[in-house]
């Protein structure tokens, strides 16, 4: 029986090739995106989970009020942990990790690397996390102060694969004894790791491990098991104002602690500031489960819709084999193992390009899922049983509407037509305009982010970004003879100018105040200070608007000369550019050891506004001064050709100033490309959904036209032979769907309009909404509704009357 | 074999009630060959349904093979059907995706029959009908006389009592319904009852007894010429 139902479904999905294609790839593509949300969503889930004992373990973190908001501080006091060792009974451990600059050097010999994420943390810290060691063990590996923890990747970048236990390793400068390397596999730690060392190391004075008000540390405590949390979070908390605030002499503490456990890390703390951890956000992991339930609604409805229009073509058959004695039973028993059959062939389809496409998202998110179907016996039930519920879910309308059928009704017309199918005409259309607004919006919503980030790429900053290398100066000899440097980096061939000083566009500025005295009362604006040299305006390709550029020969410029952008002297009211020059201010010197002296100068220049930060932010009033005492940074612009011999000649001065430490550096244009990273990627996000949305509204609407032509064969065919032409009859076929399609623009416009406006008042930069996206978007949605009915409707058109009309 | 008694049988449309059997009062016995003739809209294909199980009368006694029939369940006369009753059609009403010899297995495989039986039982009616030839054809690829061999093999290959044919010449010249009918004689003279609705007094000559119907009532009932002489 079994076989006979199988061989009358394959032969079925044979013969109608294209319907069995669309059906079939519809269900893949919808069940290829649920698998991929669904891994995304699951690895999401599963952080920290492998740490055995993680239930046990909470994190602290405080509620601090500050001037303007509350915030939420992840790194907290280092007397946290003492406290809650000392204190409390029912915890059993506590550790503390130091936020701190991630960059350090890490020397083997002659192999120098700079490497991020670097942890100073208490000798505790594999007691709370418990890693697995491929060398060494986690016991005393952290007491020494000179030990130092590798993960397996790092180890193997400085020593190759061999057992490096005992070898010395030098972190900036000072010496570690390597005591044990981490197996690798730390993707679903909810800490970026490379290396730890005690934070002893760090040799903080202990007066300082004491202060209350100094939040610097991740702090992570275990607790016995059967602890209440939330009582042991009460007793913190009351402890911390009863006993700690009192002893608050000259600061104020507004901290209030709280214990987050482990398990919501990475989930939980979208909104926590200073938090170093691998950050996922709850709200997207449930918005994510939401649409892939959404699409998997979406794709079997198509799928319901699709089989049951095509089953009324097959009417005739359920007569003829209820004539033969087809009990209605037997008859849903074959509908079902076809829909069942074509579910089969979609999941498998779905398996192979997940597969396919998981490298790619794997590379979109940065994580490294498996999707290995053998080695997850739980995730190959989970398909089984997708396959069996939505086949026979899927199947089961059309099966109960065939089975239904009176032969003798059958049998003697060659249409067919059935009551519920009529009743549930609203809900059928209602879904396809759901499908199609969707469609719209997200057509409208690719538009707009594809203009505004071809403008956030594109807009001419103020200054020329091209072929500027960038880099920090390493080491005491570099900054002291930075003069010398930078007159031997000029001469490299290839190299046109270079510039150094802290304040480039793209990197860190800094803000401070600046007195402008006028009328006899002193006003302080806060400004952007750009600490410059005398190369900085040509080597950006700064325009001048008014006055001239600082200048080597004119002995005050170095400390009594300030340059303003438009917006300072806008803000200012010093009036047009011009009247700006020869304006007096002043400024508060950096200098630990007088704080109090001021730099008086003139304003000698007024150079036209740039971006020198991302176009999320307005520009800024900004100053531009000579002031060595700042210089960090390095912007050395290129001549165009042969851009890597210059590289090279740089890296050859590099190598004569600061041998021990090697160049790091980046071209100017990367930082800026890299500022809208989130964009780029919500850009190609939006271009794959608007497809899939298209491609699947577009199989709902081919399902809900095969329907009604068939439905209309009739009719149809009636009409040709009284004369309506091909045209005529298409047309009357098309008009309810694009109806459906006005319908569902006029839902997405306002839906489109309002999202987008409210996603470009992100940016102080951004375009004009465009509202020819809002006419492409209807029309694109419009012409492919109808060449996807028309094609139904051309069919029907088309075809020979007589077979249609011919009785019995 | 089939004793119908006062029967009736009303289609109600929307606004139209259409008396399609009007009292009709009937007897078959077993072995007889009837033929049942009238005018295009007098009830024939009605009659016929009504006998076959696959319609039920709206008033009036039926019973088959000595069961009463006209009010039992559709599962129930489903069972009958598939065990006594075998169809043939004008239009021969074959599964276009089934090949002969499967659209011939199908009334088997419906009964559960075993797979090696219902093998042995398709090859011997298609030797018979002498379509054994054609086993792995799909009807598409047939003659309409080839065509309606097998919706006959199809009919008989459960060995029914009972064989309703409604029209099985309608679309067949005049050769290959000649075939048709030998082909219904030659089960006839096996002891397979046949009840048939044909246009064609030819046709009709063939059978042992004529009814003729006019207006859902039966007007006569009278032997044939080859009988009756
Ligand atoms: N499903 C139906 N609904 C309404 N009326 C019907 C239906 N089927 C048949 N009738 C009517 O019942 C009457 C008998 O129809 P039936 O099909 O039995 O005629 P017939 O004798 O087989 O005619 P023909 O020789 O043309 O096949 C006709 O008047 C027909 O219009
Ligand atoms: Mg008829």
């Amino acid at each position: 029986m079994l076989k006979n139902y199988l061989l009358v479904a394959y032969r079925n999905l044979v013969r109608h090739k294209g319907f069995s294609f669309l059906n079939i790839a519809g269900l893949a593509l919808g069940l290829t995106a649920c698998l991929l949300i669904g891994l995304f969503v699951h690895d999401e889930l599963q952080f920290d989970k492998f740490l055995p004992g993680g239930e046990r373990v909470y994190r602290v973190y405080t509620e601090h009020t500050g001037k303007d908001a509350l915030e939420t501080y992840s790194s907290v006091s280092p007397m946290f942990a003492p406290t809650l060792r000392q204190e409390f009974p029912e915890v059993e451990q506590t550790m503390r990790i130091l936020m701190r600059a991630s960059t350090s050097l890490l020397e083997v010999g002659d192999k120098k690397i700079y490497v991020e994420d670097g942890l100073y943390v208490d000798s505790t810290f594999f007691g709370v996390f418990p890693l697995a060691f491929k060398y060494g063990s986690a016991a005393g590996a952290l007491d020494a102060p000179t030990s130092i923890v590798l993960t397996e990747n790092l180890a193997k970048r400085f020593f190759g694969d061999g057992n490096p236990v005992g070898r010395e390793l030098k972190v900036d400068k000072s010496s570690f004894l390597v005591t044990g390397v981490l197996r690798s596999g730390l993707s679903k730690f909810h800490l970026n790791v490379n290396y730890l060392v005690p934070l002893a190391a760090a040799q903080i004075p202990p007066a300082r491990m004491k202060a209350w008000g100094w939040n610097q540390f991740f702090t992570y405590a275990k607790l016995k098991p059967g602890t209440d949390v939330r009582q042991t979070e009460a007793k913190l908390q009351a402890y911390i104002n009863e006993k700690v605030k009192p002893t608050m002499v000259g600061e104020e503490l507004n901290d209030k602690p709280f214990l987050q456990p482990l398990h919501d890390v990475h989930l939980y703390s979208a909104a926590f500031k200073f938090d170093l951890s691998v950050r996922g956000n709850i709200t997207y992991v449930k918005a994510l489960s939401f649409i892939a339930a959404f699409i998997l609604l979406i794709a079997g409805f198509n799928f319901v819709n699709l089989a049951t229009a095509k089953s009324m073509q097959r009417a005739r058959e359920v007569g003829i084999r209820k004539t033969l004695g087809a009990s209605r039973q037997q008859l849903m028993g074959q509908f079902l193992s076809e829909t069942v059959l074509l579910t089969l062939v979609s999941v498998v389809l779905a398996v192979v390009l997940t597969a396919l496409l998981l490298p790619s998202l794997n590379e979109f998110t940065g994580k490294d899922m498996a999707f290995d179907l053998l080695r997850n016996p739980e995730l190959l039930g989970l398909l089984a049983v997708l396959t069996v519920v939505v086949g026979l879910v899927a199947g089961f309308y059309p099966a109960l509407v065939l089975s239904g059928f009176q032969p003798v009704k059958v049998l003697k017309s060659a249409v067919v037509t059935d009551g519920i199918f009529g009743r549930v005409q609203w809900l059928r259309h209602g879904l396809i305009v759901v499908q199609f607004a969707l469609s719209v919006f997200l057509i409208i919503c690719a538009i707009v982010v594809f203009r505004q980030v071809s403008y956030l790429h594109d807009k001419d900053l103020g200054f020329n970004r091209d072929q500027i290398m960038f880099f920090p100066m390493r080491g005491q000899n570099m900054s002291q003879h930075y003069e010398t440097f930078k007159n031997e980096l000029a001469q490299v061939p290839g190299v046109a100018s270079v510039s150094i000083g802290y304040g480039f566009p793209g990197d860190q500025v800094a803000g401070d105040g600046l007195i402008v005295p006028t009328d006899g009362e002193k006003k302080e604006y806060g400004v952007t200070q750009l600490m410059v040299d005398y190369d900085y305006i040509r080597t950006l390709g700064l325009e001048l608007v008014a006055g001239r550029d600082f200048s080597k020969e004119r002995k005050t410029d170095k400390d009594q000369a300030f340059i303003l952008n438009e917006t300072a002297v806008r803000e200012f009211g010093f009036g047009a550019p011009d009247q700006a020059l020869g304006k007096t201010v002043q400024w508060e010197v950096w200098n630990d050891k007088n704080p109090d002296s001021l730099k008086t100068g003139k304003v000698i220049g007024v150079v036209r506004d740039f971006h020198y930060k991302s176009l999320y932010d307005k520009l800024e009033p900004a100053v531009l001064q000579i002031f060595p005492g700042a210089y960090w940074k390095v912007a050395v612009k290129l001549k165009g050709d042969n851009l890597s011999s210059s590289v090279d000649g740089v890296k050859q001065v590099w190598g004569r100033f600061s041998p021990e430490s090697p160049i790091e550096y980046r071209f100017l244009d990367q930082n800026f490309d890299d500022m809208y990273k989130a964009e780029d990627k919500l850009k190609s996000l939006l271009w794959i959904f608007t497809g899939i949305a298209i491609f699947v509204g577009c199989l709902g609407l081919f399902g809900l036209a095969t329907y009604a032509a068939e439905r209309r064969k009739k009719e149809i065919g009636i009409r040709k032979v009284l004369g309506a032409s091909v045209a005529t009859i298409v047309g009357l076929l098309s008009k309810e769907f694009l109806v459906l399609v006005l319908v569902a623009a006029l839902i997405a416009f306002p839906a489109a309009w309002l999202a987008m406006s409210r996603w470009l008042q992100d940016f102080a930069y951004r375009i004009d909404m465009p509202l020819w996206a809002f006419l492409a978007a209807g029309l694109t949605a419009a012409a492919v509704a109808f060449i996807t009915v028309g094609y139904q409707a051309v069919r029907a058109a088309t075809a020979n009357p007589v077979n249609n009309l011919r009785a019995n | 074999m089939i004793e119908i008694e006062n029967l009736e049988k009303i289609y109600r449309t929307d606004e139209v009630q259409t008396k399609a059997l009007n009292n009709v009062t009937l007897r078959v016995a077993e072995g007889e060959f009837v033929a049942i003739m009238g005018p295009s809209g007098c009830g024939k294909s009605t009659l016929l349904n009504i006998l076959g199980l696959l319609d039920e009368p709206d008033g009036g006694r039926f019973a088959f093979a000595g069961t009463e029939v006209a009010q039992t369940s559709e599962r129930r006369r489903a069972e009958l059907r598939k065990k006594h009753i075998g169809f043939v059609f004008q239009s021969f009403n074959l599964i276009e995706e089934l090949t002969v010899a499967e659209n011939v297995e199908l009334p088997l495989i419906y009964l559960g029959v075993g797979a090696a039986e219902r093998k042995q039982k398709v090859e011997q009616v298609l030797e018979k009908m002498q379509i054994m030839h054609r086993r792995n054809h799909f009807p598409q690829q047939l003659s309409g006389g080839q065509q309606q061999r097998v919706a006959v093999a199809r009919a008989v290959v459960n060995s029914p009592r009972l064989i309703l044919a409604d029209e099985p010449t309608g679309n067949l010249d005049s050769s290959n319904g000649n075939e048709v009918m030998e082909l219904l004689t030659e089960l006839n003279e096996g002891g397979t009852t046949i009840i048939m609705v044909t246009h064609s007094e030819h046709d009709a000559r063939y059978a042992h007894r004529v009814i003729r119907l006019l207006d859902g009532q039966v007007v006569l009932e009278n032997l044939t010429q080859a009988f009756s002489a």
